[in-house]
């Protein structure tokens, strides 16, 4: 998803009006806190072990498994429940290695010398030049299976785009008076940098690390699907969809209602990407 | 007759169809006749077929177009009676439906299995049962000629139908089609269609019949030398003829590989020596040892006959991309190639050497079949189920209540071999001990397995090899669920419970890795659901993952994966041996690094495979497989059927003897 | 300008190199080996020593650096080198497989922008305030939903439900229909966001009530304002969206059972194909810089302030 880097960089004025307080923005963090708190303390939220077999197999939702039963014979609510600390998990530690290493290069690219912004923005160029799932595919058989190397794998694809936008925004922030007032106070490039340039820059990168967190999620399931994902039994979310995807013909909540979950967890989190965005235009 | 009838439902699952041909006496309606025999078509738990199609076997008319409904009533009854009257289950009763050419029957409760009775009554194999609806359908007969006059307009048109193209299904390209090592089923659709071979094996029946070879071939005592007479005036499809000189190239290269071109042996062919010309038309094969198996190999899409150009490719010209430079003699060619995604066989007009038992002469039915490569199960089914494809192949278990409710048929086929099951690698320190592994075999419920991830198409196995395999002997003794013998057994070998559930034996966790048999059907899913059994007597059992490469690669070392998921088709004696020796598949790693774990096994082995005499082979393999039993060395889930979904206006699909299919006799009634 | 253009190609070729190397060193030491993918499978009954021996013939035993020259320079003299799976050569599967993949991500990228103009525009100027608000949230939705899912709901839903469009036996046009629908879901959402926001921006700029005084029409505000603010950063996803539509075709011709690119990487992983992939690799790098070269050349042409500042 390097292209929400240049939507989020290009439409900031657009969002304006917008505050954290709007009903959509509080459904958002609704949704996000129950996602949150099924992935911390899932048995609070369901009794059914979401790998052994506790009831018939592809049973249609009821009152005792809401969600129906799989083709094992799982509780499927209970494994979308326990699926959120795999899901969530992965899809954090995908964002974090996107957004630690990219804004590194990114911010480094942009407050030092030609030469070494040269050399990063052309390593951010190959990374962008290798087709992603590629990348990820290839990271996976290397590193193995696993959700982390997974995640890993994930957040490898997306260290260019933020690279990009830190860099662009380090870049901006650094010309602007403000800073220059600070150098000319006799602030060090350090304590520039890390007082002034940074905080100022990073709210966009904050945002993209928000929109990305949905991203990794389906990116994710999308591995899952090319069957590269966490290995089975393990409750994952994208897992879920992509083993289940045989039976949408025949037991529609099996994708679907795990599919819900998922769509309504990215959406909440790229709509608070875009509070966040238009909380810092206002 | 009552249409409401009740009989005896057995208790024991249903097994996979099979056909089976009802011979019916000749009737005559005004000028038309009726078929003297029809096949039925016996499709799973639901349903039976019973096929009114263009002149199915030798000798028989062409059958009527459609059918009065008394003749119907009367060909279930003959079934119904059959089955009562020899096979001791029977078919509670119809709703009856009729479509041109065929009439479907829903709602029977239950059906019999003409293969294998043995289903029905474990302990007491019966192998000729197709021979009992015989009897049964000749009790009848006058009765049916009766009905049919009676019905008026029960006639035959004539000819059957000809032209068209059927698309066809498959689930993965094909990966070679050099014959010897074609064993993986999306092969077979290409090499069963366009390469004869010198012998016919009948696949109801198994027996052998003349095809290339005019005469099945004349042994010698020990069965080191078979000599065969080959048919006159047979052409390959670039022109060239079907020589004696051109067979003996054949097996020269089947028998013996050729290393340089990294060309292997067949595993069908074991001694070989070498292959001899005595006359223009008799050729001679020599074999170091005795070697019964050979006939049977002859058979088999392994030892599928290519011209001679075609003979001197190397491995990458057998690959995928160059199959229209692959050259038989049979009743199709491939046309065109779309590398990993279509192919199109074209039928060859100028065919005219099936084998002589076989139903249908002359050339195939339809002009082409398009073959799609959809490895998305729910897009194969869905296309099916839509009407946009004719016939597909692997039909999962879980979407087979999806195509009953269609149109389309589903049509299991045995595959007659060595089971779907996990194989234990003996030679590991956890799997070395016998109570460790039947503590395992006792805590799997296979019923349970069987009940939750498949359908009746998939028997539950009762030996290493399947019940209408040749040598099958019932093993069900040794793999019943018992989970607190598996605790006993566990603790007897040491293994004491650990703090999570899981057992430990000296700081060594009860922990094993199983591979995930991609080509098998849920074999995921299959493993998942024995993994929770097994957790319950403490037993950890984990899933390998991994794409196909690394799986082929890792499954060979025990450290990684010790416990092996597969099964293997081939309708001979020799298939144990293919699975379990040490030169050949080696599930069991016996003889990994040079060290035969157990020589034991690989002499019962080898015998089943050198014994001239077929009764010593019986045995051979008998004792085999209660060897295998015995020591726990593996744990048969089902007999794995190849199951295809077919449109009820495609007559005539069949498979050959391990259920690889066949468009040879097909047509397509609009 | 010139030397604009020079160090801009000097760039897309050392990306190239680098992307090249990159890969080939990746491909190398990942686990699993094409010879055993293609030879390793206990049915084929080939010994250890021959597997040994195919490798040898290959070239698979030679140290890296020397297969790394060899396939180097076959590259630059444009000898792809041979598949290790199908034995075909490379260019001819290229060449192959490149024209359904290019159809079918061309066509998918102008649905996209079709896609993101309807849905632009009716968020905009529809007379209903609740399809302006509907139309607004389809753009996050749009990006929520994974390919594969789509893929498979609209097949099960227009060619087996409905029977609209078949997917055996349909012909080329028929079979570009669904596929590209799949993909070019998500690629729309940026788009549709990108004009979504250059209409507000555009439309709250103090000039415009002026114009609108003066008794302009939406059209002719549109067309001289928004599509001039929103072909830059349009292109520049253009070229960023590459990747996806590669990932979406991955995706969808394995799912409609289509030849392609897409088909070609996912089998060519799963057998560790690698003179496969890396030629995979190097096209669509070819193909992504050239594309963002193309929109690096064409900035300062479409916008003045940067072409004075290339000129600078």
């Amino acid at each position: 998803m390097s292209s929400v880097a240049t939507v989020l960089t290009r439409s900031r004025k657009s969002q304006t009006g917008m505050s954290l307080l709007r009903p959509s923005v509080l459904l958002a963090f609704g949704a996000l806190l129950v996602s949150v708190s099924w992935a911390l303390a899932p048995g609070l939220f369901t009794s059914y072990d979401p790998i052994a077999n506790v009831g018939p197999s592809l049973q249609a939702p009821s009152a005792e498994h809401l969600f129906g039963t799989d083709s094992t014979g799982r509780d499927v609510l209970s494994r979308v429940i326990h699926g959120a600390r795999e899901t969530l998990t992965g899809a954090l530690m995908a964002v974090a290695v996107g957004f630690l290493v990219g804004t590194a290069m990114g911010v480094l690219s942009g407050s030092s010398h030609r030469s070494v912004d040269e050399v990063l923005m052309r390593i951010v160029d190959v990374l962008l030049a290798i087709p992603s799932l590629l990348l990820s595919l290839s990271v996976i058989i290397l590193l193995g299976y696993g959700t982390v190397n997974v995640a890993i794998a994930v957040g490898i694809t997306s260290i260019a785009a933020f690279a990009r936008l830190a860099r662009s925004q380090v870049v901006q922030v650094s010309r602007s008076d403000f800073v220059e007032a600070a150098y000319g106070s006799g602030g060090s490039f350090g304590t520039v940098l890390w007082r002034h340039i940074l905080p100022n820059s990073l709210t966009p990168v904050l945002a993209l690390a928000a929109l990305q967190f949905g991203s990794a999620i389906l990116q994710i399931s999308t591995l899952g699907f090319l069957g590269y994902g966490a290995p089975p039994p393990t409750p994952e979310w994208g897992l879920m969809i992509a083993e289940s995807r045989d039976f949408v013909a025949t037991a529609w909540w099996l994708t679907t209602l795990p599919g819900l979950v998922l769509v309504i967890t990215v959406l909440a989190t790229n709509r608070l990407s875009y509070a966040i965005q238009a909380r810092r235009n206002a | 007759m009552s249409l409401r009838r009740e009989f005896v439902l057995s208790q024991y699952r249903p097994v996979s169809a099979v056909m089976a041909y009802v011979p019916l006496p000749l009737g005559r309606c005004g000028r038309t006749a009726i078929a003297p025999c029809l096949p039925a078509n016996i499709v799973d738990a639901g349903r039976i077929v019973i096929w009114g199609t263009p002149s199915q076997r030798k000798g028989c008319r062409p059958a009527s177009q459609s059918f009065d409904e008394p003749v119907l009533v009367i060909l279930l009854n003959i079934i119904t009676q059959a089955a009562n009257a020899h096979v001791q289950t029977a078919v509670s009763m119809p709703v009856l439906h009729i479509t041109s050419q065929s009439f479907r029957v829903e709602t029977v409760n239950q059906y019999v299995h003409p293969m294998s009775p043995s289903h029905l009554r474990p302990g007491h194999p019966r192998r000729d049962s197709s021979h009992h609806f015989r009897l049964g359908a000749t009790a009848l007969a006058a009765s049916l000629a009766l009905a049919a006059c009676g019905g008026g307009d029960v006639g035959a048109e004539g000819d059957p139908e000809t032209g068209g193209t059927l698309t066809y299904l498959e689930h993965q390209p094909y990966d070679t089609l050099y014959p010897p090592a074609a064993g993986f089923y999306p092969n077979g659709a290409v090499i069963n269609n366009i390469a004869d071979r010198l012998l016919w094996q009948d696949p109801e029946t198994l027996e052998l019949h003349p095809w290339i070879a005019t005469e099945l071939p004349e042994v010698n005592e020990d069965a080191t030398e078979f000599t065969f007479t080959i048919r006159e005036g047979v052409t390959y499809s670039d022109g060239t003829e079907l020589t004696a000189e051109n067979v003996v190239k054949n097996f020269d290269l089947y028998g013996r590989g050729d290393s340089e071109r990294t060309l292997s042996v067949s595993e069908a062919i074991n001694n070989y020596d070498h292959g001899e010309v005595i006359d223009e038309n008799t050729v001679r094969f020599h074999f170091d040892e005795p070697a019964p198996g050979f006939a049977q190999a002859t058979s088999t899409i392994n030892s599928g006959l290519l011209s001679d150009e075609t003979l001197d490719h190397t491995q990458e010209d057998f690959g995928p991309g160059n199959a229209t430079t692959i050259i038989g003699s049979g009743p199709f060619v491939v046309a065109e190639e779309e590398l990993g995604t279509e192919y199109t066989l074209e039928a060859r007009e100028d065919y005219d050497w099936a084998p002589e038992e076989h139903h249908h002469q002359g050339p195939a039915l339809i002009d082409a079949v398009n073959v799609i490569v959809t490895p998305e199960d729910s897009v194969r089914i869905g296309s099916l189920v839509s009407g946009q494809a004719d016939v597909a192949r692997q039909i999962e278990a879980q979407d087979e209540e999806q195509l009953e409710e269609s149109e389309a048929e589903i049509e299991a086929y045995g595959t007659k071999s060595v089971n779907n099951g996990f194989n234990f690698r003996i030679g590991h320190p956890i799997l070395e001990d016998l109570e460790t592994r039947q503590a395992i075999i006792h805590a799997v419920d296979r019923e349970a397995v069987l009940e939750s991830l498949f359908t009746d198409s998939y028997p539950l196995a009762t030996s290493p090899l399947a019940s209408d395999a040749l040598g099958y002997s019932d093993q069900s003794e040794h793999y019943e669920y018992d989970p607190d013998r598996a605790i006993e057994l566990l603790e007897e070998a040491g293994w004491e419970e650990g703090p999570d559930g899981i057992r430990e034996r000296d700081g060594e966790r009860l922990h094993l890795t199983v591979n995930e048999a991609h080509p098998q059907p849920r074999s995921a899913e299959l493993v998942t659901v024995v993994a929770q059994q097994l957790r319950e007597v403490g037993i950890e059992l984990e899933l390998l993952s991994g794409d196909r490469a690394q799986q082929n690669e890792e499954a060979q070392d025990p450290e990684l994966v010790q416990i092996f998921h597969s099964m293997v088709g081939r309708a001979d004696y020799d298939v144990i041996k293919s699975q379990y020796h040490s030169e050949n598949r080696n599930v069991l790693l016996n003889g990994y690094e040079d060290e035969v774990t157990d020589p034991e096994l690989e002499s019962l082995l080898e015998d089943i495979a050198s014994l001239p005499d077929e009764a010593d082979r019986v045995v051979a393999s008998e004792q085999a497989q209660e060897y295998l039993a015995e020591n726990a060395y593996v744990l048969p889930f089902f007999e794995e059927p190849q199951v295809y979904g077919v449109q009820p206006h495609v007559l005539g699909f069949e498979t050959e003897s391990v259920a690889r299919p066949s468009f040879y006799a097909v047509s397509l009634d609009d | 300008m010139w030397s604009y253009v020079l160090r801009r190609l000097g760039q897309a070729l050392l990306v190239l190199f680098v992307a090249f190397t990159a890969t080939f060193f990746l491909l190398h030491y990942l686990p699993g080996d094409s010879v055993i993918a293609r030879y390793g499978s206990p049915q084929l009954g080939l010994s250890s020593a021959e597997v040994a021996e195919i490798r040898a013939s290959i070239g698979a035993d030679q140290p890296v650096w020397t297969q790394f020259w060899l396939a180097l320079t076959g590259f630059l003299t444009g000898d792809l080198g041979f598949s290790t799976q199908t034995g075909a050569s490379v260019s001819s599967m290229l060449a192959a497989a490149l024209p359904a993949t290019a159809a079918l991500t061309l066509t998918s990228f102008l649905l996209a922008v079709v896609l993101a103009f309807t849905i632009a525009f009716t968020s905009t100027f529809s007379p209903f305030a609740w399809l302006r608000r509907v139309t607004r949230a389809l753009p996050p939705l749009f990006i929520s939903i994974p390919v594969f899912w789509l893929a498979i709901v609209l097949i099960q839903v227009f060619s087996f439900q409905l029977g609209l469009v078949p997917v055996i036996g349909a012909s080329d046009l028929q079979a570009l229909i669904l596929p590209s629908l799949a993909i070019s879901v998500p690629i729309a959402a940026p788009l549709a966001q990108i004009l979504v926001s250059s209409i507000d921006e555009v439309r709250s700029q103090p000039f415009v009530s002026v114009v609108r005084a003066k008794g302009a029409s939406n059209n002719w505000l549109l067309w001289r304002n928004v599509l001039g603010n929103a072909l830059l950063p349009a292109l520049t996803i253009a070229g960023l969206l590459f990747g996806e539509l590669i990932a979406g075709a991955v995706v969808t011709e394995t799912i409609f059972g289509r030849s392609g690119i897409g088909r070609m990487t996912e089998q060519a992983v799963a057998n560790r194909d690698m003179p496969v992939l890396q030629a995979i690799v190097v096209l669509s790098a070819a193909t992504f810089v050239l594309i963002n070269l193309i929109v690096d050349l064409l900035y300062p042409v479409l916008d003045p302030r940067l072409r004075k500042k290339v000129r600078a």
